[in-house]
């Protein structure tokens, strides 16, 4: 019998109560599977906290499901629009594009542009053949011909290359010329590299055609019994400006093109101008024909755009400054940001949810291992009515999705001071390219992933599951020990989403005296961000319940806020960086890679943030003098002795894994006040080179002062504050001692005064030149 | 090393690499001891002694499919070793069949492998 496994996601991630949300599901082995909507409390098992918790919520939903097997199209390529099929050409043809193949050695077929039915062998298709070679073909069903270039292509060079069949003739020829400049490939002109390949040959018969086959960039169309068709023979690389004619274009007319020259419109169906379409704020997936025809084309799996062409010159570092040099799309095989799996479910939320984190659990079988699946979302309430709100961090949620580096990633070991520890579903995801990767992960191709989206399984963004890079419940998991902390407390809460905060800014923040967001807070829109800055100085009241926050910068797009894009560039504790000119988010037009490199230091908004990363042991936090200070007692009111958190399900101390601290030159508001701080970490947390301009020795935890998580307090305008923990550890040593530790309360104290209406306490005793520094805010 | 092994290799900097690592491992291998291997039995997490931390950044630092892993079977529970492929979508394979009913076991039985690996070649 087949191992059961089941999958699964929802089409929304921040619902309220009577929404309808629709769950898509994929099932291996079985055709049924039990449902049942839960409650979220806990998710972590260490056997030192409560284990994991959940509670059962009757629903119309529950009970058993027919469920199947479904199939995810993965690969991003663009598909014509071609109701008319101008494009079903039988007699003369040249293809041509500019192209930049990031693998050309892959070893299978790879299609750059053509009318190509893979399984049927009908059409036409200009591609690079399994030896590397760029090659042209055409077919008839019965038979295909096929012409190759003499040499095999370079990776990540720049090439113009053509295809032109003289029906009448038979003759095929191709052309292939390097359009390497000082700047835009990767080897410069003194690499001895031949590029060029002029070859002709003549065909035996012409291409037949079939109605319904698309025109397709980076990829051919195929078939398959049971999924039917989907697009196979995947291109790795980037194409820019690409065209179809209904003639045999002369070697002159072509090389011109290649020069630069405006493409003639004599014979020309189609031709792609992949630089139009920009504005200053991004561009989309269409991209446009500026032929006769008006074949616009639109891209699947979200193609990357805003990347260098076949003509940048290396002055211009955004495609803002010279959108004509920007014409690069690039493709990935493996690219995958919607599964487009048929709903298996559409519920109506019962209007008496409460707020909450939720999941709709499907199991089959006995609901073991991977026959298990929470699809996890997010319950707010239709009317704010708590005064308090937990923000789960979705942006970061989405940029970890589904991440492997673990098994890929060659820093991680080093940087994690451990081997992983790796799980079944680790292993599951990592054989299968399905599940889509995420901003961690490179492409197999080398690039960076910059598109990330929940519209697919997040294997990750479960309760139990635990990272295998550093063997801890990270992000989801762990956010909910302070959801559990907020019940155990009996604190009433609602929660929020990243989401919600970037749709609708300060709007959905501001019903709460005090917000408290997750251990991680790592990703953030500038609307996100702007919307955080006008809470708190609008007199909101916010804790920042974990370490590297508000560092990194992504984007959405208003009408697919599932999907988000993440350049990483600036720091060197980044996944993968950025190539040269490519670093501002194609969704916004805007610089992606941290915050620091706009002057917005997450200290400027919350006092503190990254100090540096280690992972595998935490520490506690010892009490400094400002904690003595009779204005700031409340905070560590009731805590004996000098250590707070010398325990925790985080390694061992509630200071610790990523850490976040106090810069006065990096925005710290200079009324600040830090009231415990770790330090002496191990050697392999390193501190990042935001903190000095040269990597030198005595960059470690043992050496450097500055790696400790910096425990810190500052009032707002407006009555507003802000508390930070500084660490990634905090939020999982609450739990410990059935949440009785002298952790959780100290963050009770914080909470309670928060949430009080008035002033703060001790904020009428505060010495008059702590804020006297502070320039007045707002009219 | 042999001076002609390399003439095929595209990547020069494989021999260097290759070089680097042979001086290294001679050296780590003074540096291996009863002592040690105590050491991290005890502690296989967090700050170390100057010559385990050596090793321990060596053993991490290896090309991805000469590294080892920990599988967790079971959380908490049950654990093994397993060694990573460094081939994108082919899994991790068990080197044996111990098993471990801690995290910390796994890590240290995968240590005394890596101790193996630099001892034996």
């Amino acid at each position: 019998m087949a191992q059961i496994k089941i999958f699964g996601y929802a089409d929304k991630i921040s619902v309220k109560p009577g929404d309808t949300i629709q769950f898509h599901v994929s099932a291996d082995g079985t055709s049924t599977a039990e449902a049942h909507l839960v409650r979220l409390i806990h998710g972590d098992e260490h056997p030192h906290g409560p284990g994991f918790i959940e509670e059962e919520i009757d629903c119309v939903a529950n009970g058993t499901w027919q469920v199947e097997k479904q199939f995810t199209q993965v690969g991003s390529f663009l598909e014509v629009t071609d109701p008319d099929r101008k494009l079903a050409l039988d007699g003369s043809i040249t293809l041509c594009a500019f192209i930049w193949p990031t693998w050309p050695d892959v070893g299978h077929r790879q299609c750059l542009l053509g009318r190509w039915d893979n399984d049927r062998n009908h059409g036409y298709g200009l591609g690079i053949n399994p030896s590397g070679r760029l090659e042209f073909w055409v077919g008839c069903g019965n038979e295909v011909d096929y012409l190759q270039a003499e040499l095999p292509l370079q990776k990540q060079a720049w090439y113009f290359v053509a295809a032109t069949f003289d029906a009448r003739s038979g003759r095929a020829t191709l052309h292939q010329e390097g359009v390497v400049n000082r700047y835009n490939s990767l080897l410069g002109k003194v690499a001895p590299v031949e590029y060029r390949s002029h070859v002709s040959e003549m065909f035996r018969f012409r291409q037949n055609n079939l109605p319904d086959t698309p025109f397709l960039v980076a990829g051919s169309r195929d078939w398959h019994a049971l999924r039917g068709h989907f697009v196979s023979q995947l291109y790795c690389g980037k194409v820019d400006r690409c065209g179809v004619f209904d003639r045999a274009l002369a070697r002159a007319e072509l090389d011109a093109i290649r020069a630069g020259g405006k493409p003639p419109s004599d014979g020309m169906v189609a031709y792609w101008d992949t630089t139009k379409g920009y504005t200053d704020r991004g561009i989309g997936d269409l991209v446009v024909d500026i032929g006769p025809n008006r074949l616009d084309a639109r891209g699947y799996n979200r193609p990357v755009r805003a990347q260098t062409g076949y003509n940048w010159n290396g002055r211009n570092d955004c495609f803002r400054l010279a959108p004509d040099q920007y014409g690069g799309i690039e493709f990935h095989a493996d690219a995958m940001i919607d599964s487009n799996w048929k709903a298996t479910k559409t519920l109506e939320l019962p209007e008496t949810l409460r707020s909450g984190a939720y999941a709709m659990r499907v199991r089959g079988g006995d609901g073991a291992g991977l026959a298990e699946e929470y699809i996890v979302f997010f319950v707010r309430p239709r009317m704010p009515t708590a005064r308090i709100a937990l923000l789960f961090s979705t942006a970061t949620y989405l940029a970890y999705a589904n991440e492997r580096f673990a098994t890929d990633g060659q820093i991680v070991q080093p940087m994690a001071g451990q081997p992983p520890t790796i799980s079944e579903v680790d292993i599951e995801i990592y054989e299968n390219p399905e599940f889509g990767a995420g901003c961690y992960d490179t492409h197999a191709d080398g690039a960076g992933v910059c598109y990330t989206s929940y519209r697919r399984p997040m294997v990750n963004m479960r309760p139990k599951y635990r990272i295998a890079a550093f063997d801890l419940p990270w992000n989801f998991p762990a956010d909910l020990s302070i959801l559990a902390w907020l019940e155990h407390k009996g604190y009433d809460y609602d929660v929020l989403t990243d989401e919600d905060v970037h749709l609708e800014g300060v709007a959905a923040m501001a019903p709460y005296a005090c917000i408290l967001n997750s251990t991680h807070p790592e990703y953030h829109s500038e609307r996100m961000l702007d919307a955080h800055e006008d809470y708190i100085a609008g007199g909101g009241r916010f804790i920042c319940m974990g370490a590297n926050s508000f560092c990194c910068n992504v984007a959405f797009r208003e009408d697919e806020p599932w999907i988000m894009e993440c350049r990483k560039t600036g720091g060197h504790w980044i996944a993968w960086a950025a190539r040269s000119g490519e670093y501002y988010l194609a969704t916004t037009g805007q610089m992606g890679g941290i915050w620091t490199g706009f002057q917005r230091w997450g200290q400027k908004l919350v006092g503190n943030t990254f100090a540096g990363e280690g992972f595998a042991h935490s520490q506690p936090y010892r009490r400094m003098p400002d904690s003595y200070d009779p204005a700031l007692a409340w905070i560590t009111e009731g805590i004996e002795g000098e250590t707070i958190g010398d325990f925790g399900l985080g390694n061992g101390g509630a200071a610790g894994i990523e850490i976040d601290c106090y810069k006065l030159g990096f925005g710290t508001p200079p009324n600040t006040k830090i009231i415990a701080s770790s330090g002496g970490h191990p050697d392999n947390y390193i501190a990042h080179d935001e903190e000095g301009a040269h990597a030198h020795q005595g960059f470690s935890g043992t050496h450097n002062y500055i790696l400790r998580a910096d425990m810190v307090y500052f009032e707002a305008p407006n009555n507003g504050a802000v508390f930070a923990t500084g660490s990634i550890a905090f939020g999982s040593a609450l739990p410990i001692h059935g949440f009785e530790n002298n952790v959780s309360r100290l963050l009770s104290n914080v909470v309670d005064a928060f949430v009080r209406p008035g002033p703060l306490p001790g904020s009428s005793n505060r010495p008059r030149e702590n804020t006297g520094r502070l320039e007045p805010v707002g009219p | 090393m042999l001076p002609l092994e390399y003439d095929r290799s595209e990547d020069r900097d494989i021999i260097v690499r290759d070089r680097f690592d042979g001086f290294r491992r001679e050296y780590l291998r003074t540096l291996v001891n009863p002592e040690v291997i105590e050491e991290h039995r005890q502690s296989a997490l967090g700050q170390h002694s100057e010559k385990l931390e050596r090793l321990l950044i060596y053993f991490r630092q290896r090309p991805l499919e000469q590294r080892y892993a920990v599988r967790a079977i079971e959380p908490f529970r049950r654990y093994q070793v397993v060694r990573l492929s460094g081939r994108r979508g082919v899994p991790p394979r068990l080197v044996d069949g111990a098993i471990y009913t801690s995290a910390n076991d796994a890590r240290h039985g995968l240590f005394l492998r890596c101790i193996r690996d630099l001892l034996e070649t």
